[in-house]
């Protein structure tokens, strides 16, 4: 747990380290560091020690030791603050270290020169300069330090050896793609009140607005974005090769299949069953009521009224258009025929009238 | 209306239905005249639109005479079954043709019957 002094240095050190931008290795190693000390000194430690690694591999390749030892040096003003609680912990911690120096298990001393080694491999001369500069700068012991640092970057050595094998790839890629959420003020206010006056109503209705507010956030970043992660492999195709063989059931599947429904269809236990059955069969309606049951009319309601259009070959004046203005007249009436039927109809009479054009002519 | 009866009848009549049903099935008609009736259902049905047509241009005051006289040779050219006049209600299980109440298809005697036996659902002996 955070001391009072301790946790107050120790969360600004963090605070610091969010905000900055820094390698990804470096965040699951600080991110680790915060889980597993236990005491406040080793966290406020920690948490100056991070920011040394996040500050020097980054100018590594150019001045790396005059850049550390500059580092060092502000980082013994950090320290020299919290004097009285350190001094307080030393012999505690010394107590430790002599305890733990061949069994390597805690994880309480330093662990930014750490990811000094395991960032930079072939910089093992400067790694050691680093470690006793590191060393120097603190209070205990200068020789017991610098061997506990040095049994801890061959720890991390190795776990980075065996990550790497094992495919730390994947984890980076993951982690490289999430970014830190955000909340402004006013969101996190309207959370709170959420859950303070949903609190006493049902799960499901507080479950709404956060849901809400997630997918407002995850609207951002499009679902196809992105680095693909590998870690589903693709279905098989085996769909259209079932859809092929379904298409042409023969005689005998058919009766096959009238057999077994022959079989099966046990007489009705009871009378929902019952009504069931009807309903299948079409005896019984489907409930509730649908007034366009079985009508699959699609067609406007224009295409029902306006018919004229369909009048075009129709002589202009004359009888015949007279009638025919009639015939529509009622057609655009009649809800029972669909607008198929009711062109049917119109073309039977231009048949029709076609078929007696020479008698009319003769007249 | 005739479609329908048509229908019914043929169902009555002798169609199989996909699913095992345990209800009365009969495979045949009552009597010939039942025969012949369901005959003229079934092409009053089939040259009901087309006399409906010529029927429109027959009654007319619109178009000429001429016309008409045409229409109504047409008309009677037609087969003689094909008009729905020529269809009688007949008793559905009897084939009786007079006393059949046309909301149950049946003669007055077969629902009495099954009146009495309880088997006409909502059907009970008047008393006031």
């Amino acid at each position: 747990m955070w001391g009072r002094g301790a946790g107050r240095a120790a969360r600004c050190s963090l605070l610091f380290l969010t905000g900055r931008p820094r390698s990804k290795i470096q965040k699951l190693f600080s991110t680790s560091s915060v889980l597993s000390t236990e005491k406040d000194k080793s966290t406020t430690s920690t948490g100056s020690t991070n920011e040394v690694a996040s500050k020097s591999p980054e100018g590594a390749a150019e001045t790396p030791k005059q850049k550390l030892l500059n580092i060092i040096g502000n980082m013994k003003v950090e320290v020299t603050t919290k004097k009285k609680f350190q001094q307080l912990k030393t012999q505690e911690i010394k107590k430790q270290a002599t305890d733990k120096l061949e069994g390597l298990d805690s994880s309480s001393t330093f662990q930014g020169p750490a990811e000094d080694a395991q960032r930079s491999k072939p910089l093992n001369r400067e790694l050691v300069e680093a470690v006793s500069a590191v060393a120097s700068s603190l209070p205990r012991s200068k020789e017991q330090t610098e061997s506990e640092l040095l049994a801890q970057l061959r720890r991390h050595e190795e776990t980075t050896d065996k990550q790497r094998k094992g495919g730390t790839i994947n984890i980076r890629n993951v982690i490289s793609e999430m970014s830190i959420k955000r909340q402004s003020p006013a969101q996190r206010g309207v959370m709170i009140s959420n859950r303070i006056s949903l609190a006493m109503e049902e799960d499901g209705q507080r479950l709404k607005p956060e849901r809400l507010s997630s997918r407002s956030f995850d609207s951002r970043r499009s679902l196809r974005e992105g680095k693909r992660l590998n870690i589903f492999t693709k279905a098989p195709p085996e769909t259209e090769s079932a859809l092929k063989t379904v298409s042409s059931p023969t005689i005998w599947d058919l009766e096959f299949a009238k057999e077994i429904a022959a079989v099966t269809d046990q007489p009705p236990r009871n009378g929902f069953e019952e009504m069931i059955q009807w309903t299948k069969e079409g005896i019984l309606w489907e409930f509730p009521i649908d007034n366009e049951a079985g009508m699959d009319d699609d067609a406007e309601f224009h295409e029902h009224i306006f018919l004229e259009k369909h009048l075009k070959d129709f002589p202009k004046e004359g009888p015949i258009r007279h009638f025919m203005e009639l015939v529509i007249c009622g057609l655009s009436k009649n809800p029972y025929l669909s607008v198929k039927q009711k062109i049917e109809h119109i073309e039977w009479f231009r048949n029709y009238f076609d078929e007696k054009e020479e008698f009319l002519q003769e007249m | 209306m005739a479609a329908a009866a048509l229908r019914w009848a043929l169902r009555a009549a002798g169609q199989v239905l996909p699913s095992p049903c345990t209800r009365q099935v009969r495979s045949y008609f009552v009597d010939w005249r039942m025969l012949r009736d369901v005959k003229r259902r079934k092409l009053a049905y089939e040259y009901a639109d087309e006399r409906l047509r010529i029927n429109a241009i027959r009654k007319n005051t619109i178009l000429p005479k001429e016309l008409q006289e045409v229409a109504d040779k047409e008309i009677a050219a037609l087969p003689r079954d094909s008009c729905p006049v020529r269809i009688r209600n007949r008793c559905v299980l009897t084939s009786r043709p007079r006393g059949v109440k046309r909301r149950w298809r049946l003669s007055r005697i077969v629902f009495r019957h099954f009146a009495d036996h309880a088997q006409m659902s909502g059907i009970q002996r008047a008393m006031w």
